[in-house]
């Protein structure tokens, strides 16, 4: 202001004189004044334009801000409306509709789910008139944390519209309409209109201090009604190894409904009822003639089938008692009826003896004997609506969308495999409530499945928004790339299976010089789990539409994805918090009383991402049922903890001493969450895991 | 009965109390005694305490303030026995909402929120509005259908001052903190407080004064809901005089530049007076000898500052330091004479240790502990009387002044005489030798008037009863040994209590004055 200490006018030069008076003087200060004070205030507001903090007082920018406010209200209140409109839905039993079943709630918070929601809320807000546009939401990101990649298929459909509008203008426009959330740092738009986002760092740490504090929580989706059917087995033959990926995969579907809070049935639906039972039947009657009042002693049922067999095939007198015990057996007549509970409790006992050792519980059987009182009904219904046709003296049914028909009734009034099936779907919903099937059957059976499903919708039984999953699976072949043989050229026995990779599980930690070390029984306990562990994740771990090769050699190795690696990863990181003596129950503790979870290093960043996505990865499995997903999760989890662990101290110790000098809380927290999760994946894949090997 | 009976399963008669802030500001002197009193119980009984962040309004909340009271109960000396939050309960709290308008206890209200307030609010005309129709609107409040003000739920009970009908929920569209984007009804502290006790099984529910009014209706609630119902105690809240603690008015102290920022020393806020030196353990003895009582008390500073000093007394090492500096030289120092001093942290036990300081001929002492004049009753150096230089062994005896040409006192130039020789002089200063600078920041009250809020001793308002003179700085000299971490405390001999600033750094120690030796006696 230096340069206007003067600014009189000089327009009125005339005024400027001896003669001036005081009072014109007075005057002429106070106008120098006032044009002193106006320039001042101009040189301000220049300086705050230049300085970018224009209007920072004026009346419009309160106007601004008022209306910014206002929107951030709005634009909150439609994402509560919209997710109530939703689980309304849901609950009145709408279509399944894939974000309705996943909404994020007051358990763990999806950042999938919760950033899909954000985004989608703000696509909404920057372009009204469009019809919805996938979010585009990923974690594969290079530069942030997660990824939003709408603005490309928002262009193109700009374009088609007559509207021009560049890649990176759309994604900023999406990002100014993004509504304030507690779990983002920061949006970017980068490259060709990627929006890139930074997951807030503190959030990030309060939700990995709960995870310890309350356990490893479950999303909170819609609670189903579930019946899920797998393993099932005959009756009176030994399981193999084809019965094995049935009861692996169904009982880790299982195990993952249970964990999101669903209402679980499992049901083993035995081969329990046929023609094979008059022979069998007829033998134990002719073997032990007192078995209404004396439990038979069978050890050996293979051998007891073999026998019956045999004279079924040489003895004509024989195999016409058998065919009339199949009579009397249908006509439900009261000894036979014993004779043949007899049967299915000696096979019951020898297949729960196998689910024991592969830790599969809860198992219901319910064979199709269960049905056939319930096959006529489903006929009556299926006739009177008008769904059967006649066909060369059978009954079948087409449905839309299927190929091949169902026969319902045989040219001889007899029911088939697709009448017990279709009685037992309807049993399941009708009966048992259910609004979620999911039918464990290898893949060879889809073709069928697919026939029921679409008869059952046709008979308006799946009306209401049932859901129905054929989870198929494809064959196990040996090394060989052929059918999984005994060298002789059996089928493997399951039980033949399981004690290989026993032995061989004992002969690897041997090896190692693990019995040294270990004490009996958890050595015991180390094979064991290791063994059946191995099996399980191998099979697990593999896309199941694909075949897979059995290799034990493989699946013990403890190198690369198998849970020999992760098993032992797991012990390794149960270790650390024991070298830094530290109990679980102190680190519970400490993550109690607040301890901050730091995560300024890289490492500690990319750990801490990985362990968050748990929940989105279990969403996302509900919604295609591949568990290999979960194990690649758990896998990464795994590789990703080592690059943790190998750059950042967690416990120094003296070289010298081995005395512990000082101890990371904040990463021993991360250690622990990372043995939280891995466990809970665990838990879920039906794996036990050891606490040493 | 049985809730009592299960309460006591759970609890095994152990006492379990909370300290229930809201999130949404810094602590202050006030808090300490929350805190105090609801730890210092819990620990008194071998109980248990919650720290319970009570963040039921979600438009307060910020993350700083989560973190800065955990630093505070901390540092006071207590650690939770679990940390929680009253939004840890929403859907618990709202599920029970939804149980008290079956019972026809709660309904929903359309009044607005000016026409309830006051004493004599008319009584809603949806009071009696059938349970289902309140559960359907109340249902829309929670699924956004209803704007924000539109309708409140409000608790069939009527409160100790004649106010009827209090709100439990209204709507805000608004994230919360901690529950994102899930929720936009929200509890009033009303509703949620006694229900969160409940659930923690708390069983001194221990408040200040104001909230006597709201203990009918804690109870009316917990029973309504059919839970186990806490006692509530009530006791006087602490107010502090020369002092203002409010948010918003401290807020303004630090946008009018009249403060630094929330933890300014002269500020009675948590951090304000650990940054100021003030031990927790002063903190603590203060609030126990306050007592539980029910009176609400309003207490001089200089209480809190005794307190203080006593603590600091037994705590905090003696070293000298000079505030004022004048330049000593001994021109007849004995070349024998160590360079260095054994010196007491504190004289009067010395089996506590002790540090080196340095001594030579040229050393400091505070201007003030030597007049040019003579002067009645003045006892330490002039011209004609000499004065004993502590820890040191000498007594010295003015030799000349030195001064520059404007006439301005430079330089003392002295001799000295063992003190086992010399005549016994009147009294020992501190000083220092080899030393090096350091700033002191020296802190008066930052209010001249009791009651700075008070309209009628303090017509201008607060703002303009702030003490300009509150805060000085002077650089001063200490031992060029001295090794100082933030927050050390230390006496400095003569002088007063100081403290670590965290401005010091590596090369410049910074202190802030905590409180001078003795109340202000004016004496020089």
């Amino acid at each position: 202001m230096h340069d206007v200490r003067h600014p009189l006018p000089h327009h009125q030069p005339a005024a400027l004189g001896n003669t001036m008076s005081a009072e014109q003087l007075e005057q002429y200060n106070r106008r120098a004044e006032q044009a002193e004070e106006e320039i001042r205030q101009l040189h301000s507001t220049l300086q705050k334009l230049l300085s970018g903090s224009a209007n920072s007082n004026d009346t419009d920018s309160e106007e601004v801000a008022r209306l910014r406010a206002e929107n951030q209200k709005l634009r909150y209140r439609v994402g509560i409306l919209r997710r109530a409109t939703e689980e309304e839905q849901a609950k009145s039993g709408g279509a399944h509709s894939k974000t309705g079943s996943t909404a994020m709630a007051g358990g763990a918070q999806c950042l999938f789910v919760a950033l899909s929601e954000l985004f989608s809320a703000a696509i909404r807000a920057a372009f009204p008139d469009m019809d919805e546009v996938a979010t585009a939401v990923n974690s594969n990101s290079r530069f942030g944390d997660y990824q939003c990649n709408a603005a490309l298929p928002i262009v193109k459909r700009l374009k088609d519209k007559g509207v021009k509008m560049s890649p990176r203008d759309v994604a900023q426009k999406i990002i100014d309409c993004v509504p304030s959330s507690p779990l983002v740092e920061r949006l970017e738009v980068a490259g060709a209109g990627f929006i890139n986002v930074f997951v807030n760092k503190t959030f990030a740490a309060e939700q990995l201090r709960l995870m310890i504090v309350g356990g490893v929580p479950a999303p909170t989706v819609p609670r189903r009604r579930v019946v899920i059917d797998y393993s099932s087995p005959n009756i009176a033959k030994e399981m193999h190894v084809g019965h094995l990926r049935s009861t692996i995969i169904g009982d880790s579907i299982a195990r993952l409904l249970d964990f999101l809070g669903h209402d679980v049935l499992r049901i083993n639906h035995l081969g329990d009822w046929g023609t094979q039972f008059g022979m069998l039947i007829a033998h134990l009657a002719d073997k032990f003639p007192n078995f209404r009042t004396e439990t038979p002693p069978i050890t050996d049922l293979q051998a007891f089938y073999k026998e019956s067999k045999k004279r079924f095939d040489e003895d004509e007198a024989f195999k016409k008692r058998a065919y009339d015990c199949v009579v009397r057996l249908q006509s439900y007549e009261e000894d036979i009826i014993k004779a043949w509970k007899l049967i299915c409790a000696v096979s019951e006992r020898e297949f729960e003896k196998i689910y024991e050792r592969l830790n599969v519980h809860g198992l219901v059987p319910r064979g199709e004997s269960f049905y056939q009182s319930r096959m006529q009904g489903v006929v009556q219904q299926l006739t009177e609506a008008g769904f059967l046709e006649e066909d060369d003296g059978r009954k079948i049914m087409f449905a839309p969308g299927c190929d091949l028909p169902l026969t319902v009734v045989k040219s001889d009034g007899g029911f088939t495999y697709d009448t017990s099936d279709m009685a037992a779907l309807r049993q399941r919903i009708q009966e048992e409530r259910a609004d979620w099937l999911i039918y464990v059957v290898d893949a060879g059976q889809g073709a069928h499945l697919q026939s029921v499903f679409a008869c059952a919708r046709r008979a308006g039984w799946l009306d209401g928004g049932v859901r129905c999953d054929h989870v198929g699976f494809g064959v196990v072949l040996g090394e060989d790339k052929k059918k999984f043989k005994t060298r002789s050229g059996d089928t493997v026995r399951l039980v033949d299976l399981l004690d290989e990779g026993v032995r061989r599980a004992q002969e690897k930690l041997r090896e190692k010089g693990r019995d040294q070390e270990l004490t009996a029984d958890e050595l015991r306990e180390a094979q064991e789990n290791v063994a059946y562990g191995c099996i399980k994740y191998a099979d697990l771990s593999h896309n199941r539409n694909h075949e897979y090769v059995f290799s034990f050699d493989k699946m013990l190795d403890d190198r690369g994805n198998t849970a020999a690696y992760l098993l032992y990863a797991l012990t390794r990181i149960r270790s650390i918090s024991r070298r830094a003596q530290l109990t679980p129950e102190q680190l519970l503790e400490a993550a109690r009383a607040g301890t901050a979870i730091q995560l300024l290093h890289e490492k500690e960043w990319k750990l801490a991402r990985v362990l968050l996505r748990f929940p989105e990865v279990v969403v996302r499995v509900t919604e295609d049922l591949f568990i290999h997903s979960l194990c690649d999760y758990l896998y990464e989890l795994s590789t990703t903890f080592t690059e943790f662990y190998d750059n950042c101290y967690c416990v120094e110790k003296d070289r010298q001493t081995g005395e512990v000098v000082n101890v990371n809380m904040s990463r021993m927290l991360l250690c622990e969450a990372t043995a939280q999760v891995m466990t809970r994946c665990f838990d879920i894949l039906g794996i036990k895991t050891v606490q040493k090997m | 009965m049985k809730h009592m009976e299960n309460h006591l399963k759970q609890t095994k008669g152990q006492v379990r109390t909370r300290f229930p802030p809201e999130p949404n500001g810094i602590l202050h002197i006030g808090h300490a005694k929350a805190i105090n009193i609801n730890f210092g119980y819990a620990a008194a009984h071998n109980g248990i305490c919650f720290l319970r962040y009570d963040d039921t309004n979600p438009e307060k909340e910020e993350e700083k303030f989560f973190v800065g009271i955990l630093d505070m109960v901390k540092w006071l000396g207590y650690t939770p026995y679990d940390i929680t939050h009253s939004s840890d309960y929403f859907d618990q709290l709202y599920e029970w909402a939804c149980e008290l308008i079956n019972k026809g206890l709660a309904y929903v209200c359309h009044q607005k929120a000016e026409e309830v307030k006051g004493i004599n609010a008319p009584p809603s005309p949806w009071r009696d509005r059938p349970a289902a129709e309140s559960l359907q609107l109340f249902h829309d409040m929670k699924n956004g259908k209803i704007d924000e003000g539109a309708a409140t739920l409000r608790l069939k009970v009527t409160l100790e001052e004649g106010k009827q009908d209090p709100v439990a929920y209204r709507i805000k569209f608004v994230p919360h903190h901690r529950t994102g984007d899930r929720w936009c009804v929200y509890p009033t502290y009303d509703y949620t407080h006694c229900l969160c006790d409940s659930l923690e099984n708390i069983t001194h529910s221990l408040c200040t004064k104001e909230f006597q009014a709201r203990r009918s209706s804690y109870y009316w609630l917990c029973n309504a809901v059919d839970i186990y119902c806490p006692v509530q105690w009530e006791y006087g809240r602490l107010n502090m005089s020369y002092a203002v603690v409010s948010k918003r008015k401290i807020a303004k102290l630090i946008t009018e530049g009249l403060v630094a920022d929330w933890d300014d020393p002269r500020l009675f806020t948590l951090t304000a007076l650990r940054r100021r030196g003030f031990p927790p353990q002063a903190i603590n003895n203060f609030c126990a000898k306050l007592g539980l009582t029910g009176a609400q008390i309003v207490i001089d500073p200089e209480m809190l500052e005794s307190e203080v000093r006593d603590v600091l007394n037994v705590s905090a090492p003696r070293v000298m330091a000079v505030l004022e500096p004048l330049k000593v030289t001994i021109t007849n120092l004995p070349s024998d004479a160590p360079a260095q001093l054994e010196v007491p942290d504190f004289p009067s036990e010395p089996q506590r240790g002790a540090h080196r300081v340095a001594f030579g001929s040229e050393i400091y002492i505070e201007a003030s502990d030597y007049r040019a004049a003579e002067e009645k009753g003045y006892r330490r150096l002039t011209p004609g009387q000499s004065v004993g230089l502590r820890h040191a062994g000498f007594v010295i005896q003015l030799e000349r002044e030195v001064r520059d040409a404007s006439g301005a006192l430079t330089e003392l130039r002295v001799t000295c005489q063992p003190v086992a020789t010399a005549a016994k002089p009147k009294a020992f200063i501190h000083w220092v030798a080899s030393p090096r600078p350091c700033e002191v920041r020296l802190y008066d009250r930052l209010f001249r008037h009791k009651n700075p809020e008070d309209a009628a001793e303090v017509p201008g308002g607060f703002l303009s009863d702030v003490n300009p003179d509150s805060r000085t700085v002077v650089t001063a000299l200490i031992d060029g040994g001295l090794r100082a971490k933030v927050y050390d405390k230390f006496q400095f001999e003569r002088v007063g209590f100081f403290s670590v600033d965290p401005d010091a750094t590596e090369q410049k120690l910074v202190f802030n004055r905590t409180v001078t030796l003795k109340e202000d006696t004016g004496k020089n």
